[in-house]
C-alpha cells in the first residue's frame, strides 16, 4: 500500500529548507514523518541560511547516503550538472522507502523524473498545509502573495498569481 | 547511462565534427551531452513551471487525497 504523505519521509534539498525558512514555515515539515538532511544539504544551509538549521522540526535529521553512486547515475548528475547537496538528496531518497524528495531545483527535478522519484518543492508544501489543516486559506494565501518579497525562490509573477487565484478558488469553494 | 540515437542533420554533424577534431570535445557522446546539458540550462525556468504547476496540484489534492 501506498505510504501517505504524514507518514512518509522527506528528504531535503537545500532550496526548500532555506525557502520555508524565510517564509516562516518550516513547521509545514512536521506534516512528514522524518526530515532527512544529507551532510552536504546540511552545510549548504549552513552557509546560506544558517537560522533555518536552528528551526528544523524535531524529526529532523542528518543522514548519509549508504551507496555510491554507481557509474550510470554519476552519468546522469553529471549530465544535469547536480552540485554536491543534490547528489545526496537523490542518493539518499533511492535509499529510504516511500520517501519523497523536496527540491526547488529543476535539474534535481528532472532527475527525479528520470529515476522515477516522486518529487515536490516549496509552493506544493505552502498549499498542502491548507488540506492538512496546519495553515488556513488565508494564511497560505498571504503566504503565497508574499512570497517575491520574503522569499529567495523566484517564481514568475504572471504565474505566482494564476496560482494564488486557483488557490483562492478552491479555499471560497470548500468554505 | 542512457544510450540515445538520434537523427542528426548532415551540415550539423559535420560541424560537431570540426569541434570534436579540434580538440573541443573527446568524442560525439562528448559533445552531446555538453549540448543537452546547456539546452537544459537555457530552458530551466519553463521546466521549473511545469513542475510548480504539478505542485500546486498535488498541494491541492488533485493527486488524489493523502
Amino acid at each position: 500500500m501506498a505510504k501517505t504523505d504524514r507518514t512518509r519521509p522527506v528528504v531535503c534539498d537545500a532550496g526548500p529548507l532555506i525557502h520555508l525558512d524565510e517564509l516562516d514555515s518550516l513547521d509545514l515539515l512536521q506534516g512528514f514523518a522524518t526530515v532527512l538532511i544529507t551532510p552536504a544539504v546540511w552545510q549548504e544551509v549552513r552557509r546560506h541560511r544558517p537560522t533555518a538549521l536552528s528551526r528544523l522540526p524535531r524529526s529532523s535529521e542528518q543522514r548519509e547516503p549508504e551507496g555510491v553512486a554507481d557509474e550510470r547515475l554519476t552519468a546522469i548528475f553529471e549530465t544535469f550538472g547536480l552540485g554536491a547537496g543534490d547528489r545526496e538528496a537523490v542518493a539518499l531518497v533511492r535509499e529510504v522507502p516511500g520517501a519523497l524528495l523536496l527540491t526547488d531545483d529543476a535539474a534535481v527535478r528532472l532527475v527525479a523524473e528520470q529515476l522515477g522519484i516522486e518529487a515536490r518543492g516549496t509552493i506544493g508544501v505552502i498549499i498542502r498545509a491548507i488540506r492538512h489543516g496546519t495553515r488556513t486559506g488565508l494564511a497560505a494565501l498571504h503566504t503565497l502573495e508574499t512570497l517575491p518579497i520574503r522569499s529567495s525562490l523566484y517564481v514568475r509573477s504572471g504565474l505566482l498569481q494564476e496560482i494564488i487565484a486557483l488557490v483562492r478558488q478552491q479555499v471560497e469553494r470548500a468554505e | 547511462m542512457k544510450t540515445i540515437q538520434a537523427e542528426v542533420p548532415d551540415q550539423l554533424y559535420e560541424q560537431a565534427r570540426v569541434l570534436i577534431e579540434a580538440g573541443w570535445f573527446r568524442d560525439e557522446g562528448d559533445l552531446f551531452r555538453e549540448a543537452l546539458r546547456r539546452f537544459l540550462d537555457a530552458h530551466r525556468p519553463s521546466l521549473m513551471e511545469k513542475f510548480i504547476r504539478d505542485d500546486v496540484a498535488w498541494g491541492l489534492g488533485l493527486h488524489g487525497k493523502d
